[in-house]
């Protein structure tokens, strides 16, 4: 399973395709994959004995051990350990490991592990591994050294994954996060001495109307506006519930004795809005925010004079 | 990884119909849909999206699907939930009728705004709506 959805267009993390250009950068080659696979029986040898150590490592730790509350969890984290462990000289390099060093990245950054504590978990590992390659007899001096360098070369490629998934992670948290505060916040500002304004951007959903609704009213009573434009030209599609809460605000709004203009609707709002059924005859509507403020001025009897075009008086 | 034919999205919160739509115009605009259909499907999404949110009384699934054919490219979403059901299909069609005090327009719009739909409910078990809009290849 991919664990970046193609909608997310990441500047982090590169396509599985792109990765084999990586693993071409950094000379990981056909022979590095055979050099892991010689020693592969070693890491079965030693993968439960490295696990314990590692763990009895971090417990020892108070940073690393707030993350390894209970029981259950560190059992299923060994486990899941042991595993990544034997991946790595598993000789299989494909789209599987590929996703699954992703996925380092990303439940590292959901749960709020900090890099820091990943990169120096790696260097406690290499620790125990290398003397595992070094003071072995089946290696001859020349089979460890490549054995070293593919190692090196794979937990290279990891950390790169994992940290790049670790940065996208983050980086979809803030988007998410601007979207949603630009989705909570809508200004009501008054735009003339009698007529308040709030262009909506995205969408009016149920909890953020009420919210609106209320800074809406208040602004006109505080300012004394007969006059108000809500305008929907940062409003993507209304839907039935959207329609309601309009319909509602202007109602509100309605009670106080003042008047909603809605502008910004733009043609296509207003086709969904007729396929919809929806009636807003009553309402009075207009394509722009400057075409709402001309009714408005003229509901107030303000004229306003381009005073470049009138002849100055001598 | 190139765009994807066929997606999910799980629906049981009122972000969630937020996330739907988006998924859908994404989908929809790189299926090669002009902006008013785009912006007539992400619609009967929304309405889809929020039927199961508001009146399923519990979790559902929106699918979707492109469907490829000769000169012309479609889009098939079917919105599934195990909820309460509707009672009378016909009637919940009916401009107007609601159970909810809103304004019973989202399922009669929805049939206007796409060009096939498709309920099957039963009472209890749950609901599954599909529809599916049509556009010309460019
Ligand atoms: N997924 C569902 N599960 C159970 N009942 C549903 C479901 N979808 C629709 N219904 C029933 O069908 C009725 C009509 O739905 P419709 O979308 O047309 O109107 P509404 O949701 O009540 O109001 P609106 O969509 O205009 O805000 C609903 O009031 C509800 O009783
Ligand atoms: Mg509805």
């Amino acid at each position: 399973m991919p664990y970046i959805n193609s909608h997310s267009n990441s500047r982090y993390i590169s396509a599985f395709d792109k990765w084999q250009e990586q693993k071409d950068f950094v000379k990981f080659t056909k022979d590095d994959e055979e050099a892991l696979k010689k020693m592969h029986p070693t890491a079965m040898k030693y993968a439960d004995d490295f696990v314990e150590k590692l763990y009895e490592h971090l417990m020892s730790h108070p940073d690393t051990k707030r993350f390894l509350s209970d029981e259950k969890t560190l059992n299923r984290l060994k486990l899941a350990q042991k595993a990544y462990f034997l991946d790595l000289t598993s000789g299989d390099y494909g789209e599987e490991y590929f996703n699954s060093r992703l996925k380092v990245g990303i439940v590292h950054q959901r749960i709020g592990l900090p890099p820091r504590i990943y990169m120096t978990t790696y260097c406690y590992y290499m620790q125990l591994i290398i003397p595992t390659i070094y003071g072995n007899p089946d290696f001859d001096a020349e089979t460890a050294n490549a054995i070293f360098m593919a190692l090196y070369k794979i937990i290279n490629l990891d950390q790169e994954l994992a940290i790049s998934a670790y940065i996208h992670a983050t980086d979809e948290v803030i988007s998410r996060q601007s979207e949603e505060i630009m989705e909570m916040s809508t200004p009501v500002i008054q735009i003339w001495d009698g007529v308040v304004a709030a262009p909506i951007i995205g969408t009016l959903d149920s909890g953020r109307t009420q919210q609106f609704m209320e800074r809406l009213l208040e602004k006109i009573v505080e300012t004394n506006s007969p006059v108000a434009l809500v305008d929907i030209t940062g409003v993507p599609q209304i839907d039935t519930a959207t329609a309601q809460h309009l319909i509602d605000t202007i109602n509100a709004v309605k009670l106080l004795g003042s008047q909603v203009i809605i502008t910004g609707v733009r043609p296509v709002i207003a086709q969904t809005l007729v396929h919809l059924g929806i009636d807003l005859t009553d309402i009075i509507t207009r394509p722009s925010m400057a075409a709402g403020l001309k009714v408005a001025l003229d509901k107030l009897s303000i004229k306003v004079t381009d005073m470049s075009k009138t002849t100055q008086g001598s | 990884m190139g765009c994807e034919n066929t997606g999910e999205c799980h629906i049981g919160s009122e972000g969630d119909i937020v996330t739907c739509r988006k998924v859908i115009r994404n989908v929809a605009t790189a299926a090669g849909f002009g902006m008013t259909d785009v912006t007539r499907i992400v619609t009967a999404v929304s309405e889809l999206a929020r039927n199961v949110y508001v009146h399923a009384e519990s979790t559902g699934m929106m699918r979707w699907n492109i469907l490829q054919q000769p000169g012309k490219v479609g889009i098939e979403l079917i919105f599934e939930d195990q909820g309460k059901g509707i009672a009378d299909i016909d009637q919940a069609m009916e401009a107007g009728f609601t159970t909810a005090n809103s304004m019973g327009m989202g399922l009669s719009g929805v049939k206007r705004l796409m060009d096939e739909m498709l309920i099957s409910s039963e009472l209890g078990v749950g609901t599954t709506v599909r529809v599916v809009k049509w556009g010309r290849i460019k």
